[in-house]
């Protein structure tokens, strides 16, 4: 995690924008240009830093006269922003990337993003872009996680079902030591519980196994698998598949299961506001993000999974998950305005927290 | 008396003058349209005998220039192209007569002298056939040089058909020359002229007849 | 003079080109306006099915509405993959309970089952608006809700100008195939023509047998014209052959005799032998002459047939006027000359120049080999014919001849060349009349011409009237 981006200006900056007179806290860090700076792109994203620098800096070997700032929110926090930005008709923002695909979705769909088209962009699935105003540029499974210190190998479970068995049965071993996200806090988890409840029963009866056995709800990913890690938790679910592969080589002590019944899929979004100021380096770095050598630099450096390609040896999977027949990627689309509606964000919140007995922090 | 013939046809030219020489008349030839139309502005001819197909300048130029001068020469035409046409252009132009080649010398003879009565009658004001005389001038009529009374529409009448002996005259036409618009002739008038001067000029050698349905020629001896 | 047109062929292209481009584009207007519906049926159907999926799913608990859209209802609507959605979701009381509180709901909230479906604009984006109620039987708050959904309209136009481009490359493809049928069609229409055009061309000009091609029924009046005329044409070249040859004959007959008199006259000595020669000679020369006319005359007569146009004519005034034009001043012997009218106006059509031709010509025959003492010309009209009759005294001719004068160059006499009676007959057949003979009685002898008589007078005859 410690790379080369200590050489990167960091900057804390809790931003005030004037005009819209909301405050969010975002970590601001700047690339200077290698080649000499000409144009400045400001990237917001709810990303993490360590994921985005190698991208970042292989980017800049091809366009060297381009600074990047980088701006790291949670990402309710981005869409707030971004969505304020939208209404004012005017931004700082030159390029978005979130991993909850339902906020920007929901940015698309109210007329906040430009329209690209590139030989690059015609090469995606066609979940992964929706009106050639947002893209999916990772590739990233939901994965249940297991400290193997912590949880035998005859105790790790690869369906939920028989997750909610393991649950049932070892009660005393597992309470409290498993851990997912808080949806309320996190976007992303929000995204995956509401496609894990679209369309299962499962995961009614999951929900209310991981009640009975306490359930731990985390802001992020990050967070949580930091916990496995250290031991204090033993499994969590619906972890991003990338994060967890990235504590695992940086020498966690993880077992990363993709679930066999049926695996999530999140694509990473990118969309380019309409108010961006400078759109020419945007596409860019979109081109760049979707290319080859993005593709593989992401593989290697960020986000481990991809497209085409095998999955990482670390994880415990069919070797081609895309063509394993247990993929359920969350389309990029309208249907993401669903995840996105309040009324039915109130009522699965309040479902969720009545299964899991975690009651809203008061932030 | 003097005529003046206009035609380049050798053979019917040289017959054209023995005849009328032979009958004493002083006969100009000339075959030149142009040279006759110069000849026809210095001297004045009883009677001009025109061929419409000339060199220079054509029989119809002639005629058109003569009436143009005022001239009252009669005029006889001579022709071989169609009838019809000629015949049309002839009178308009102000022909007196024509005839048709090949002709009938006889009937170039008999329509000539008609001519050259008028042309006659015109220079000494006298109009002759047969024994009678009439003198336009003092308005007398005598046969054989005995005077004659004659009434003022008798003479007229006399005069009319005198002028072209031979002509068919018409009832209407001589109805409209010899009354004026006071008078109101009835349908018999002429007829009644016509039977009393038929009968003073009995035994005169002019007779006065009438074709049924034509009308009444004089016939001079 | 043939004028030349523009072609048949381009004629009738060019006006089928405008009908089809012109029909073409009725056609397509027609097929992009019939699209718009089409695409917006299909895709109301889908936003409606969408509100009707979100209408649903409002519940009332407690006295509290709420509202759970399904995810199936956004399914629905991203059918039309491009188009962004926009809704919300009204309690009775126009709360809203989710979606865009700023989207108007274009229709008013009358209670109704009926979806109602507008388009109105959201965001600077036209949409298409579809506004479902739902009763909400709470006892606590009943009433309608409602659910308002708007879409742009990306697919709907996408799909209408789908649908108009395949009408019209089937307009297309239907209008190319149509228009070389055509053109096939026409060439081939026009073939015929060809045919008589090459047929024509490749004759022996004396060649006037009809035509003998395989024609349709459309230029079969076109060919049997050409063929009549053709026809007509060889007739008068049969007619204009037998004239020359029979004229030959006629003429060169009284040339021999002449010039045979004259041969004599130059060796004749005897005076009283010389002055009988001379006048032999004299009456060849007249009688030549006279044939020469009447030849003439008679090749005019042929030829106003064919061309001259029918005019009204006083019948009485043209015949008076020719018997006034045709009495000689130099007639050898008293001939009693009356003109007979009649009371009443006789007109006919006909050619005037002709008509005079044939009645001069009958008085100059009566007058040289009939009449003795008295000619008659009388006009009169008996019932619908108008009649002219030359009447004489003279021996007439026998009844044994009638048919025979009536044919060119009949006459044996040594001084009648006969063709008189001919052109005559010839004017009289080109006026559809009739020439006939009466047989000599005890006021003569008499030609008649009859005639078809013209009762109306359309205008004042003057045509009869010589200058």
């Amino acid at each position: 995690m410690i790379l080369a981006w200590k050489a990167a200006l960091i900057i804390f900056t809790g931003l005030i924008s004037l005009e819209i007179g909301a405050a969010e806290a975002a970590e601001k860090t700047v690339f200077p240009a290698p080649g000499g700076q000409e144009t400045i792109l400001s990237i917001h994203g709810a990303t993490d830093l360590a994921a985005m620098d190698p991208l970042i800096r292989d980017f800049q070997e091809l366009s060297p006269t381009v600074t990047v700032e980088y701006n790291e929110y949670l990402t309710n926090e981005l869409f707030n922003r971004a969505a304020s930005e939208c209404d004012a008709k005017q931004g700082t923002m030159d390029l978005v990337l979130s991993s909850s695909a339902d906020h920007m979705v929901k940015l698309v769909n109210d007329g906040c993003a430009l329209n690209y088209r590139s030989a690059m962009t015609r090469r995606l699935p066609s979940w992964t872009r929706w009106r050639d105003e947002v893209f999916g540029f990772t590739f990233e499974p939901a994965v249940i996680v297991y400290n193997r210190d912590l949880v035998p190998s005859e105790d790790v479970r690869r369906t939920r079902a028989e997750l909610i068995d393991l649950l049932r049965t070892k009660p005393e071993q597992y309470n409290g030591k498993i851990g997912s996200f808080d949806i309320s806090q996190s976007g992303v988890g929000y995204l995956f519980a509401s496609y894990d409840a679209h369309g299962t029963t499962t995961f009614g009866r999951l929900l209310e196994a991981f009640g009975r056995a306490g359930l731990v709800a985390g802001c992020c990913t990050t967070d949580l698998v930091s916990d496995l890690a250290s031991g204090r938790l033993a499994i969590g679910y619906n972890l991003i598949g990338s994060y967890a592969v990235g504590a695992v080589r940086r020498g966690a002590h993880l077992a990363i299961v993709i679930p066999r019944d049926y695996t999530v899929v999140l694509s990473r979004v990118v969309f380019i506001p309409r108010f961006s100021r400078n759109p020419v380096s945007a596409f860019r770095f979109l081109d760049y993000l979707l290319s080859e050598r993005g593709q593989k630099k992401s593989r290697e450096a960020s986000f481990f999974f991809s497209f085409e390609g095998t999955l990482p040896e670390e994880v415990d999977g069919p070797l081609w998950l895309a063509s394993s027949g247990l993929l359920r990627p969350i389309t990029i689309g309208p249907e993401l305005l669903a995840v996105q509606d309040r009324a039915k964000r109130q009522r699965f919140l309040s479902e969720w927290r009545r299964s899991t007995h975690i009651e809203p922090e008061d932030r | 008396m003097r005529i003046l013939l206009v035609e380049d046809t050798e053979d019917v030219g040289e017959a054209i003058v023995a005849r009328f020489e032979r009958i004493g008349h002083a006969v100009d030839w000339e075959k030149d349209g142009g040279v006759a139309d110069e000849v026809l502005e210095v001297q004045v001819y009883d009677l001009l005998i025109l061929d419409v197909n000339l060199p220079a300048l054509d029989g119809f130029s002639i005629l058109k220039r003569l009436r143009q001068r005022k001239s009252k020469t009669p005029v006889l035409v001579l022709t071989a192209r169609s009838q019809v046409d000629d015949r049309v252009d002839a009178l308009d132009l102000g022909a007196d007569d024509y005839l048709v080649k090949p002709f009938d010398y006889r009937e170039l003879e008999a329509r000539a002298r008609a001519l050259l009565r008028r042309s006659a009658g015109e220079s000494t004001n006298q109009l002759v056939c047969g024994q009678v005389t009439i003198d336009r001038g003092s308005r007398a009529v005598s046969i054989n040089g005995t005077p004659i009374d004659l009434t003022r529409r008798e003479l007229t009448l006399l005069e009319i058909l005198a002028a072209r002996p031979g002509r068919i005259f018409g009832k209407d036409e001589l109805v409209d020359q010899l009354f004026g618009f006071d008078d109101e002739p009835s349908p018999n008038a002429v007829e009644q002229y016509v039977a009393r001067l038929r009968k003073k000029l009995a035994g005169s050698g002019a007779e006065i007849r009438t074709l049924r349905g034509l009308g009444y020629q004089i016939v001079c001896p | 003079m043939i004028r030349p047109g523009r072609s048949l062929y381009s004629r009738i292209i060019l006006v089928i080109a405008i009908v089809f481009g012109a029909g073409s584009l009725a056609l397509g207007t027609a097929a992009w306006f019939y699209a718009r519906l089409a695409a917006d049926d299909a895709y109301d159907r889908l936003l409606v099915g969408a509100a009707l999926q979100i209408a649903e799913s409002i519940y009332a608990q407690e006295g509290t509405i709420s509202v759970d859209p399904p995810v199936s209802a956004f399914e629905t609507l991203s059918l039309s993959t491009n188009d962004r959605i926009f809704y919300k979701v009204l309690d009775p009381h126009g709360a809203v309970l989710t979606g865009y509180d700023d989207l108007a709901a274009a229709a008013a909230n009358t209670g109704s089952h009926e979806p109602l479906i507008s388009d109105s604009e959201y965001r600077g984006f036209p949409v298409r608006v579809a506004v479902v109620g739902r009763l909400v039987s709470d006892p606590v708050a009943p009433g309608w809700a409602h659910v308002v959904v708007a879409q742009t309209r990306e697919a709907r136009i996408s799909l209408a100008r789908d649908l108009t481009l395949k009408a019209l490359l089937l307009v297309f493809a239907m209008t190319s195939l149509a228009f070389m049928g055509i053109l096939f069609a026409v060439r081939r229409a026009l073939e015929p023509l060809t045919r008589v055009e090459r047929e024509l061309r490749s004759r022996d000009p004396k060649d006037l047998t009809p035509l003998d091609v395989e024609i349709p029924r459309e230029i079969q009046t076109l060919v049997s014209t050409i063929n009549r005329f053709m026809d007509r044409l060889s007739g008068r070249i049969a007619l204009m052959q037998r004239f020359i040859a029979d004229a030959a004959h006629q003429i060169r007959t009284p040339l021999a005799g002449l010039a045979s008199q004259v041969d004599l006259l130059t060796e004749e000595t005897r005076p009283e032998r010389k002055e009988q020669q001379l006048i032999r000679v004299r009456e060849r020369t007249a009688e030549l002459g006279r044939l020469t006319n009447q030849l003439l005359s008679h090749a005019m007569i042929i030829h106003r047939a064919e061309v001259a146009e029918f005019e009204a004519i006083d019948l009485t005034a043209l015949a008076r006027q020719t018997l006034i034009n045709a009495v000689p001043l130099s007639l050898d012997r008293d001939v009693d000359i009356a003109f007979n009218d009649p009371p009443e106006p006789v007109l006919m059509r006909g050619d005037a120049v002709s008509l005079r031709e044939a009645l001069s010509n009958l008085i100059h025959n009566a007058l040289k080999h009939g009449a003795t003492t008295r000619l008659e010309v009388r006009v009169l009209a008996e019932g619908d014919a108008a009649v002219i009759e030359v009447v004489d005294d003279g021996p007439g001719i026998p009844v044994s001849e009638w048919q025979r004068v009536r044919e060119p160059f009949h006459t044996q006499s040594a001084t009648g060349s006969g063709l008189g009676l001919a052109i005559a007959g010839d004017v009289v057949r080109a006026h559809g009349g009739e020439l006939c003979f009466r047989e000599r009685s005890e006021e003569g002898f008499a030609v008649i011409l009859r005639f078809k008589r013209l009762n109306e007078a359309p205008q004042l005859p003057t045509a009869g009237e010589a200058s």
